[in-house]
């Protein structure tokens, strides 16, 4: 396993969301860990939550144990999935003036779900949700502007 | 099913003007020579004219002015839209169709035409009306490979893009109305409605849909004095698949601009060919709010900049409708 080996991995965990990877392969155990993005906006102290930079540890002896991630918050914290519009836009809760919601807090929700519309410039953006859980909060009212990165939803995700 | 209509089409195309045997057209499409009547009478009910010969064969008096899977190729050869073709009758909605084919997999360029939709979409639920083979109503597969943020300019270089093919096959002026609603002797010709399904990080895909008036004779009086097809603002009939390869090829070449991250220069392009674009009055309809203003050219970005009439200061518009006043 070389360096560009472990770019790759960071990168694909970064691109599908993924907080932490093991793996064992000839004689090397790697492990990486990510801090996930949802927690830090769910709140909890930056201070509690380990590096931002994914902390990376190549062991050349199969024996020796991979380090383990970064200290755990200290308290308890409800692990919030936050969507995020990934444009600036304008927010739509319904796919037409009148029509029903796309979503209600309260309402389960599958990947792929459409939550609601972003409009720039007349490019409708459908913003799906990647995970499966349960609405808890809308942060947006209908029909008005949001920033690139403005968080939509909070979602808790189902255990699994 | 749209696919063998396509066959029989192209095949008595082939041979216009000429008797057809049935006998002889069934063996070329390789189907029994019943199904071949209920094709014929199904592609009649469409507005296919084939005169049939009692006892001796078919006749296209005239090639039918159908977009049929083969002339789509032939008009998207060259371009990034030939990779896959699908043509159909009567849809709902080709928004609907090639959203399936993304979620399926469908590879970038792949193009959805349809002779009618009945439930033909535009902007927040409104509809678009497409008669039977009057207009060009498509919709594009795209997968552009860039991060969602920079996606919004695509609805400017789409404008553009069929502007200047309208421009090219009228030889008229065209205006573009932000952000991008091409018009003809001030009327609009040509909506286009981009649909886009994104993460963060990476677009998944983008779907642009077309909607283009060629030869429309009139329209439902609610639309009367807002468009206009190509027909009526020239005073002859077009062939659709001509206006099909000048929209295809302008789009191919300004989806390589914006693709290549040319932002700045296509919004320029935008701000020279629009007249809406600066020191035009304007109202701006943003549901539920409106405003009025003074047009004072796009940012960085390509949102329209308007000085309001009640604040004085300059406001970009992220969306809504563009009106002048």
């Amino acid at each position: 396993m070389n360096l560009k080996e472990i770019k790759e991995l960071i990168e694909l965990m970064t691109e599908k969301d993924i907080s932490e990877l093991e793996l064992e392969r000839a004689g090397v155990r790697l492990r990486i860990s990510r801090v996930r993005r949802a927690a830090v906006e769910a709140g909890v102290p930056a201070s509690v939550l380990p590096a931002a930079a994914p902390a990376v540890a190549a062991n050349p002896a199969a024996v020796a144990p991979a380090p383990a991630p970064a200290a755990p918050p200290a308290e308890p914290r409800e692990d919030l999935h936050i969507v995020k519009s990934p444009i600036v836009g304008t927010f739509y809760e319904a796919p037409a003036p009148g029509a029903p919601q796309f979503v209600k807090v309260g309402d389960p929700v599958q990947p792929g779900k459409v939550l609601c519309i972003i409009e720039a410039m007349k490019l409708m953006n459908e913003i799906e949700s990647d995970v499966a859980g349960e609405i808890l909060k809308r942060f947006v009212e209908n029909a008005q502007p949001v920033e690139y990165g403005e968080a939509l939803f909070a979602i808790r995700p189902l255990k699994k | 099913m749209d696919r063998e209509l396509d066959r029989l089409v192209d095949l008595l195309a082939d041979h216009a003007t000429v008797v057809v045997s049935g006998a002889k057209a069934a063996a070329e499409i390789g189907v029994p020579h019943s199904t071949l009547h209920e094709w014929i009478e199904r592609l009649r009910e469409l507005g296919v004219h084939i005169d049939g010969l009692p006892g001796r064969g078919l006749v296209l008096k005239t090639v039918p002015d159908i977009l049929t899977a083969g002339v789509i190729r032939r008009a998207a050869r060259g371009t990034q839209f030939a990779a896959q073709v699908h043509h159909y009758y009567r849809i709902g909605s080709t928004m609907t169709a090639a959203a399936d084919l993304a979620r399926e997999g469908a590879p970038h360029g792949a193009i959805v035409v349809a002779e009618q939709q009945t439930a033909g979409r535009g902007r927040l639920g409104r509809s678009w009306h497409s008669p039977r083979a009057a207009g060009i109503y498509m919709s594009l597969l795209l997968r552009p490979l860039m991060p969602a943020a920079r996606a919004p300019v695509l609805t400017l270089a789409a404008g553009l893009a069929v502007a200047d093919a309208v421009s090219d096959i009228t030889s008229r002026p065209t205006d573009l109305r932000w952000p991008n609603d091409v018009l003809l002797d001030g009327r609009k010709c040509c909506g286009i409605l981009p649909q886009m399904t994104a993460e963060a990080e990476r677009i998944r895909h983008v779907i642009l849909g077309i909607g283009l008036n060629v030869n429309q004779e009139s329209f439902p009086p609610e639309l009367a004095g807002e468009a206009v097809s190509l027909a009526q603002a020239t005073g002859r009939r077009l062939a659709r698949a001509d206006v099909l390869a000048a929209v295809l090829r302008q789009l191919d070449r300004r989806y390589r601009e914006f693709a290549a991250g040319d932002t700045a220069a296509l919004i320029a392009d935008f701000e020279r060919r629009s007249s809406y674009a600066r020191a035009r009055r304007v109202s701006v309809e943003t549901e539920p709010r409106s405003f009025t203003g003074m047009s004072e050219g796009l940012d960085a970005c390509g949102f329209l900049l308007v000085r309001r009439d009640d604040t004085g200061t300059v406001e970009p518009v992220l969306s809504g409708t563009i009106r002048s006043v």
